[in-house]
């Protein structure tokens, strides 16, 4: 980990990371409402906290010596800055002019992390893909293609769950359920582009989950103080839903004295909200799909995103999936980059004549 | 693994062919591998009964407006229908001039706003923002739009709500209730949470333009071609449609963000006016009448937060709602007069 983002070592198939260097990076991009990923064609796969801060004064801008500070390091100087989360539901927030260039801003970031270069640095081309939510709509991307020109040379919207199928080689007769903290998004491969029937968003994500478990542990233990980053780092650490593995027992300042409060139950509740809309979703659009294709589809479940973590998620679906003839759900081995792999597999096969049309110069 | 290559290119195809309709504003032309035999079948259709439906909606809406305001004069009807003449015989100038679209003069048709569709925001596990204290956003709205139909209903106005409790759904889900049922505008109430908490204030929006190029590129397409297809077509009288519904839910938004600044200011010294503010909220895009939505509260300000925890403050937005709504419905009602 460095100040900037958790990085990693690209040890995903070569395919994906050799073969073109023309000059070009190829990027995909995974751009969440709590974290965003980057992979990139020179190796390099980065993951920020989706954090940007402006310094609220000029004594914060003296401390800080910078005009902008973005992800992890963001969260742990909020004190000193006007901080946004750019992103809602996994889309540019509505309205709000600061958080379009917020989110221009963490792409900037993003795009160097992953070796663009900048001025004077040998700036390369950037060819990148990026996911957005299964039911994105039209003016959605084209909101967010606005806030990328000037940053990337070319540019390629997707669907998250799309970019995951893409990167897994998943693309008959699967059905991907890509759950961030944002959005649930789902979409069946019929070895075609998927069309809207295909896709479906939920907002019970991680967020929501964020939310519950705030509201009733402030019920349960009114004289505890905990921020929403408190909850968050929980939530992350013991999200679990069916039997708790252990009781859960975290810290909270009762009165600044740190005391020990049992969060378990509250964690199973807030957690449990998730299974009946997404179960829901995965049944209704397995029921559409052709009748001799259901069969292969409900064995070929794929979850992915950060709060597929959750435990005794994918067992709790496979469980209910036994009910309607039995099935197979498995989490992807590395959900946190799962989606910006598959942005740069779709990035690399794309040919060059596809992205010249897809310029934004 | 020459299938899944060949597959693969396929994909990669429709995605490149997504984003490009995307890039040249466009309506996307997904699921058309589904329809595509439906899709010619009725393009035929269409063109075949195209000239029938134009003739008839003329002469309908030349029978309505006359029957209804005791006769529109006749250089109205000639002026108004831009779309007809465009259709039936698409010239080059006619079609750039559908890219800036008159908005249409209420005052042609005498209407009146009879029917309100209220949404309060979130429900069910879709909390809306929260605050240390308890108080949760979608509990407020909720309490909001029931006070505020008990103050539209006594005044006359017939209300329909997306939502009676605590219910989630989803935003395609409130704009179809709110289609379905025929609403006449459409009201969404929310509470906002600005990371600056400092900032107490109300802001309205509604939706707003998109930098679409859509109608440029469309004219000049269709200059060359030898007619509309039918998905441009849609796209362009849905487009008409929508600066249209914009221009009357501006006027909307204005009238709600000028009450609510007004009024709740007596209450709430500080408040600032945060405007009337364009957005494409997806709620705001799939209904298909003038529809706003108003930040009510910033519940990320201490001091607004408490008031928020009195009913009397509650009721205070209500009728600051109520007298935005009920200006916007009586302005409307003028215009339409002193059309006829």
């Amino acid at each position: 980990m460095d100040d900037q983002g958790h990085e990693h070592k690209n040890d995903s198939n070569s395919e994906s990371s050799g073969g073109k260097d023309d000059g070009i990076l190829y990027v995909g991009i995974d751009l969440g409402t709590s974290r965003s990923a980057i992979s990139t064609s020179n190796g390099v796969r980065k993951v920020v906290e989706s954090y940007v801060g402006w310094p609220v004064d000029m004594v914060a801008r003296k401390v800080l010596k910078h005009d902008i500070v973005i992800g992890e390091e963001a969260l742990k100087l909020r004190p000193m800055l006007d901080m946004h989360r750019p992103l809602e539901n996994g889309l540019i927030k509505e309205g709000s002019e600061k958080d379009a260039e917020a989110v221009r801003q963490l792409m900037k970031h993003l795009v160097v992390l992953g070796g663009a270069g900048g001025k004077g640095d040998g700036k390369k081309q950037v060819r990148a893909v990026v996911g957005v939510p299964a039911e994105a709509l039209r003016v959605n991307k084209q909101q967010l293609r606005g806030a990328l020109t000037g940053i990337v040379d070319s540019l390629m919207i997707v669907t998250e769950p799309f970019a995951v199928a893409y990167g897994l080689d998943a693309l008959l007769h699967s059905l991907i359920i890509d759950i961030g903290a944002g959005t649930a998004d789902f979409c069946v491969m019929n070895g075609r582009y998927p069309n809207d029937e295909d896709q479906r968003t939920l907002n019970s994500a991680g967020d929501a989950i964020d939310q519950i478990l705030t509201k009733s542990v402030q019920e349960k233990h009114p004289e505890a103080n905990f921020s929403e980053h408190m909850v968050r780092e929980w939530k992350e650490a013991h999200s679990f839903v069916g039997e708790p593995p252990e009781r859960i027992v975290v810290k909270a300042p009762v009165r600044g004295k740190p005391t020990k409060i049992d969060i378990t139950d509250e964690m199973r509740n807030a957690c449990e909200s998730l299974v009946a809309p997404v179960a829901e979703t995965m049944i209704d659009l397995i029921a559409r799909v052709e009748p001799e294709y259901q069969d292969r589809i409900r064995n070929n479940v794929i979850l992915s995103g950060g709060t597929s973590l959750t435990r005794g998620l994918s067992d709790r679906l496979q469980a209910i999936l036994k009910e309607y003839g039995g099935g197979r759900v498995k989490v992807v081995d590395d959900p946190i980059f799962v989606g910006s792999d598959g942005g740069l597999a779709i990035a690399m096969d794309a040919p060059d004549s596809d992205w010249e049309r897809l310029s934004s110069g | 693994m020459a299938e899944l290559t060949r597959t693969k290119e396929r994909i990669l195809r429709e995605a490149v062919r997504e984003n490009v309709e995307i890039m040249s504003g466009r309506l996307p032309g997904r699921g058309r591998h589904r329809i595509g035999v439906v899709m010619r079948a009725a393009r035929l259709f269409f063109f075949l009964t195209l000239p029938i439906a134009i003739f008839t909606t003329s002469y309908v809406v030349a029978k309505v407006a006359g029957g209804r305001s005791g006769g529109v004069p006749e250089s109205m009807l000639n002026r108004q229908p831009p779309l007809q003449r465009q259709a039936a015989r698409p010239k080059a100038t006619d079609l750039v001039a559908t890219s800036t679209p008159q908005l249409i003069d209420p005052a042609v048709f005498p209407v009146a706003v009879r029917k309100v569709v209220l949404d309060p925001g979130h429900g069910g596990t879709n909390l809306g923002t929260t605050n240390a204290g308890g108080l949760i956003e979608k509990e407020l709205t909720l309490d909001i739009a029931h006070r505020l139909r008990e103050l539209l209903e006594s005044n006359a106005f017939h209300v329909v709500m997306t939502r009676e409790g605590d219910a989630q759904l989803s935003l395609q889900k409130r704009a179809l209730i709110a289609n379905e049922t025929q609403g006449d505008i459409f009201v969404s109430i929310h509470v906002n949470w600005l990371v600056t908490r400092q900032i107490r204030g109300v802001e309205t929006y509604f939706l707003g333009a998109t930098d679409d190029p859509y109608l440029s590129a469309l004219a000049a397409r269709e200059n060359q071609g030898s007619g509309y297809s039918l998905a441009d077509l849609r796209g362009l009288i849905e487009e008409i449609y929508a600066n249209a519904r914009m221009g009357e839910s501006r006027r909307l938004a204005e009238a709600v963000q000028r009450s609510l600044y007004r009024s709740l200011l007596e209450r709430n010294p500080g408040l600032q006016d945060r405007g009337v503010k364009t957005a494409p909220f997806g709620v705001l895009t799939r209904t298909g009448m003038p529809a706003i939505l108003a930040e009510v509260a910033c519940l990320s300000n201490r001091q607004e937060a408490q008031l928020l925890m009195t009913a009397s403050y509650r009721q205070f937005i209500a009728e600051a709602l109520y007298e935005g709504i009920n200006a916007y419905a009586s302005g409307l009602n003028q215009r339409s007069q002193i059309g006829s």
